[in-house]
């Protein structure tokens, strides 16, 4: 009982401070000017909100809740809700610098998460803002390349081959990401950076299983900056698997159809071996009228 | 001058890629749709069908588009038995992320037209007989690989596909429950009374993996959402939760996704690394659904 | 015991006067039927009242999915089966006592039999779709085999109560002159031109001994196929391999205190005392001495062999019964409703006919409520908690719609074992007379 008193106490303690150091965790951040105008150096996309979001339920979740239900744990001070205007009204360099540095219960990520993987992120946030359209950085005189892919499968080292090209010239420090489509969702095999050849190799695990031949739908995405490609292929790597049928062959629990024969013959048998007696016995009756003249 | 067109010019090719992403999506959604659209050819009548959030909606048959329900009995009970070919469906329930918070049982009642004391699944808490702390454990139909209810079933009227999920055709059942007698996991609710909202659902055409509308006397479970599946997306349950507590997938693929962050996992490595169980395996019942098994305190 | 099995020299005119005396339609009859119809009919109601509002209207619920109307159907079961035992194996093992009372034996056993596959009926969500059955039937379901052995067993009982009475009904075709018309026409074709000669007697034999050997196979199965309606699952407290003969040894207690109570009324009200004799009422109760003992002998294993390993689910199950929930009905069964009786029948002054009948009736009612407790208490004890549901959910009680059309159930049995023994003699005259010349010569 005085245990609890006193574990109440520090409680309310803590709360009291903790409300007094901090009474709103957006207004009062400073963010340097530098960082507040900070540009992502992607474009915000479909494949971004959805890594993000994978990020975001990891990491963020357990406080911020799930953006736009105001379901954020209640503390103080209280963290918000992402969807809310106080955190749409900063740029996304503000956002991305928080994220990145933390401060008080806000957990620093720059160890985390890469920077590409913080933008996932608040691209992530901003995908619950209708009227938000991505500020993009000056791109005068940068020329975005074009990016081709071919993929190919190394069997003996078990790999996957990714040569990445624009204009037809190798390009080196392309980040490549593989993956296996599901029938749900992308399942991530791994990636890799391309070398001065503009080849990427990423390690396929052998154990995956394939199709009947072995093959696979693998998309890969090659990005560096505002560059990106994507492709989809059906290819041979996984292992061959054949598709069995969970009803195949007959079960006692399968349709009558495909009922064991034994199971068939023997209520067959029985049930019309007992009526065909019992027929025989009330056609028989036919004989004890025909046997009245006997006498 | 020249510098700007420039950018612009790229800006837009982004555009125009999203652009393409995206309808290649729709594209692609479409394509897995396209089997059921042979009915929609006949006009002037209108029709009332359900909506993807489960809202009654009347249109011209006309005017249906790939995603609506479509309305053929004949068609959908044949769909409904043949299941879908090269899949085995399975699910991962992650104990340890499980906090009570019943979003899966609300999407699941609302989607099959489930009276509040039905349960599809039902997140149960659990003790711990030996530790004496308790756990949240949903729990849906197993869809056993050898499963006890189908094989009592008189009738043939719940049955096990070739996709590994075990359905019910209400419209053949006869209500004698000797399949809810028969299961161990207590998976099977029973029309006790007239279904809920029955009136506002008397013109739907009967989906057997919707299991709506549902019929007073007949025997109702969970179907793993296979209306869901079939255009590609997860079970009601699994994409309602908060907490990353499903996965679903295709065994034939080792596959599984996350229903809250999308992370998509290899079902044998998750299986293996975090220790899965299914319920009583000693009864043999094979089921499809597996348990990562919960914290020690309750989140 | 200066009382034998039928009372001494009887004149061949006597017996026909007493025997076919019960074969009128008289005012306690009327009286009676009249009360049956009148509330069947209010039974009936409720059960229109469960069509219309679907099995809601009961006490049951997806925890206890299968109540009194499961239990009442292997209670109805059970009871027929005594028709088999008597009539069949007794019969054929030239145990001579039982040949008078061998049709009330059948009588039960056709009108219990025919009613279970009612009962069946009340108990399906949807009694619409029974055709179902007959169409999508799939054979490995242990219900599609127990309605094709209980049609089976209701078409044999109905020979086997039918062939050995044409003499019978040959002599009520020319004795009784003073009843309706169409009963005389009715007697007339029944009897099949039936005139004793012995080439008649023969054929008669012979079917009567097919059947006999027919029906033995059929009951056991009809009452193992039962049983396995509930060990075919994977429930503790069902699922045990000794189900069948466990079900089997408890239906003859069933049937034996049925057929002794059905004996005790017709003697009476038949004034059959010189055929039901004292003498049939002790060694029935001799009979259900044997098969109680045997029916113990089941209950015992039953209990102890998962009582003493003790695995989860069934040493709660068995703990439920022995000490918690089910406890004082199942004692109340146990003790009062087989025990106690069986150790009172061991004494002779307790075999006599009201003693015995009263004891019978005993019997009955707890082999009604054993029937109960094989059903429910099982599924009061999942696997898995029960949660989230109604706070009933945890227990059962039977509504008053569900008593009422059980109650039906029985009203029907007794309207057709009246209306049959209306008909015809209850007690098989030319077996009587056969005896008596046997004896005199």
């Amino acid at each position: 009982m005085k245990n609890n008193k006193g574990y109440h106490i520090i409680i309310l303690f803590c709360l009291c401070f903790l409300a007094v150091a901090n009474v709103n965790a957006q207004s009062d951040w400073q963010v340097p000017v530098e960082a507040n105008e900070k540009l992502s150096p992607f474009l915000f996309d479909d494949d971004m909100v959805l890594e993000g979001r994978v990020a975001y339920e990891n990491s963020c979740t357990s406080c911020h809740g799930t953006p736009s239900q105001d379901d954020f744990t209640p503390m103080s001070p209280p963290p918000g809700d992402p969807a809310s205007e106080p955190f749409q009204a900063q740029s996304d360099g503000s956002m991305f610098y928080k994220i990145k540095t933390g401060r008080g219960t806000m957990p620093k990520f720059a160890d985390a998460f890469a920077d590409d993987e913080l933008w996932n992120i608040v691209a992530y946030i901003r995908s619950f803002n209708e009227n938000y359209k991505q500020e993009l950085p000056n791109m005068e005189g940068i020329v975005i390349p074009e990016y081709a892919m071919k993929l190919s499968f190394d069997e003996n080292v078990d790999k996957l081959v990714v040569k990445v090209f624009a204009e037809e010239l190798p390009q080196p420090e392309v980040s490549v990401s593989a993956y296996v489509m599901g029938t749900f969702g992308k399942h991530l095999l791994g990636k890799a950076q391309t070398n001065e050849l503009g080849i990427a190799y990423v390690d396929v695990d052998p154990t995956l299983p394939g199709d009947e031949e072995g093959r696979v739908n693998v998309m890969v995405k090659a990005t560096k900056g505002f560059a990106r490609a994507k492709v989809e292929e059906h290819m041979v790597m996984a292992k061959a698997t054949e598709r069995h049928s969970a009803i195949e062959g007959r079960h006692i629990w399968s349709t009558d159809r495909m009922a064991p024969i034994w199971l068939k013959i023997t209520f067959f048998v029985s049930v019309f071996g007992v009526w065909f007696a019992l027929l025989f016995i009330v056609f028989g009756l036919r004989n004890i009228k025909k046997a009245r003249k006997e006498a | 001058m020249n510098m700007a067109n420039k950018t612009d010019k790229s800006r837009r090719r982004f555009l125009q890629k999203l652009g393409i992403a995206g309808a290649s999506t729709v594209a692609g959604s479409a394509l897995l749709l396209q089997g059921c659209s042979d009915s929609n050819k006949a006009s002037g009548n209108k029709v009332k069908v359900l909506t993807a959030d489960n809202k009654l909606v009347e249109v011209d048959v006309a005017h249906l588009k790939p995603g609506d329900k479509i309305q053929d009995l004949s068609y959908l009970q044949k769909r409904g038995r043949e299941g879908i070919p090269g899949k085995k469906f399975v699910m991962v329930v992650d104990l340890a992320k499980c906090k009570n918070a019943r979003k899966c049982m609300k999407a699941c009642q609302s989607a099959h037209q489930l009276k509040p004391e039905m349960h599809h699944i039902n997140v149960l808490e659990m003790e711990d007989p030996v530790k004496k702390t308790s756990y949240w454990m949903p729990k849906t139909c197993q869809h056993c690989d050898n499963p006890p209810c189908v094989s009592v079933c008189p009738v043939d009227a719940t049955f096990k596909r070739q996709d590994g999920i075990v359905l019910i055709d209400n419209e053949r059942c006869i209500g004698c429950r000797f399949c809810v007698a028969a299961c161990p996991y207590s998976a099977r609710t029973f029309n006790w009374t007239e279904p809920k909202n029955s009136d506002q659902y008397a013109e739907v055409t009967y989906d057997m993996e919707l299991n709506v509308p549902q019929k007073k006397g007949t025997v109702t479970k969970c179907a793993f959402s296979a209306d869901r599946l079939r255009e590609g997306k997860l079970p009601y349950c699994v994409s309602a939760c908060p907490n990353g507590v499903y996965y679903f997938g295709d065994q034939n693929e080792d596959l599984v996704t996350n229903g809250t962050t999308k992370k998509t996992v290899r079902l044998s490595h998750l299986l293996e690394e975090n220790a899965a169980y299914t319920l009583m395996p000693e009864l043999g019942t094979q089921p499809s659904v597996y348990y990562l098994p919960p914290r020690e305190d309750k989140g | 015991m200066n009382e034998t099995i039928t009372k001494g020299h009887l004149s061949e005119e006597q017996i026909d006067r007493d025997l076919l005396k019960n074969v009128n339609w008289g005012g306690t009859f009327k009286l009676w039927m009249g009360f049956l119809t009148v509330s069947l009919i209010i039974c009936l109601y409720y059960y229109y009242q469960q069509l219309r509002n679907g099995l809601g209207v009961t006490g049951l619920h997806d925890y206890v999915s299968w109540g009194i109307y499961i239990s009442n159907f292997v209670f109805f079961v059970a009871t027929s089966l005594i028709g088999m035992l008597v009539s069949s194996v007794l019969g054929m093992m030239k145990v001579d006592w039982v040949r008078p009372v061998a049709r009330i034996a059948e009588l039960v056993a056709v009108a219990f039999a025919m009613v279970a596959g009612l009962i069946i009926i009340t108990d399906m969500g949807r009694p619409d779709r029974l055709l179902n059955v007959f169409i999508h039937g799939r054979v490995q379901s242990p219900i599609v085999w127990d309605i094709a052995v209980v049609v089976t067993y209701v078409a044999i009982s109905a020979l086997l109560l039918y062939i050995p009475m044409l003499p019978d009904i040959a002599l009520c075709r020319d004795k009784l002159n003073n009843v309706p018309k169409w009963q005389q026409k009715m007697y007339k074709s029944l009897s099949l031109g039936w005139n004793n000669t012995a080439k008649q007697f023969r054929l008669m034999n012979r079917y009567t001994r097919m059947l006999l050997v027919l029906i033995i196979p059929i009951a056991l199965s009809i009452h193992t196929v039962t049983s396995w309606l509930f060990a075919m699952t994977l429930r503790s407290g069902w699922d045990s391999p000794i189900f069948g003969p466990y079900f089997v040894s408890g239906a003859f207690v069933a049937g034996c205190a049925a057929v002794i109570i059905a004996m005790y009324f017709f003697r009476n009200n038949y004034k059959l005392k010189n055929y039901i004799t004292a003498d049939h009422f002790d060694r029935m109760g001799k009979l259900l001495v044997l098969v109680a003992l045997v029916y113990v002998y089941f209950n015992i294993n039953e209990i102890i062999v998962p009582g003493y390993k003790a695995n989860t689910a069934d040493a709660k199950h068995v703990h439920e019964m022995l000490y918690g929930h089910d406890s004082v009905m199942f004692w109340l069964v146990q003790l009062g409703g087989l025990v106690i009786p069986f150790l009172l029948i061991l004494f002779k002054p307790m075999r006599k006919p009201l003693p015995l009948t009263l004891i019978s009736v005993i019997v009955l009612a707890g082999a009604w409520f054993k029937r109960v407790l094989i059903v429910v208490p099982t599924q009061l004890a999942p696997y898995y908690p029960i949660q989230n549901v109604p706070e009933g959910w945890t227990g059962y009680t039977p509504t008053t719609p569900e008593i009422a059309i059980t109650v039906a159930s029985f009203i029907l049995v007794l309207m057709i074992i009246t209306v049959l023994a209306k008909l015809f003699p209850v007690v098989p005259i030319w077996e009587v007379k056969e005896d008596m010349n046997h004896k005199n010569n």
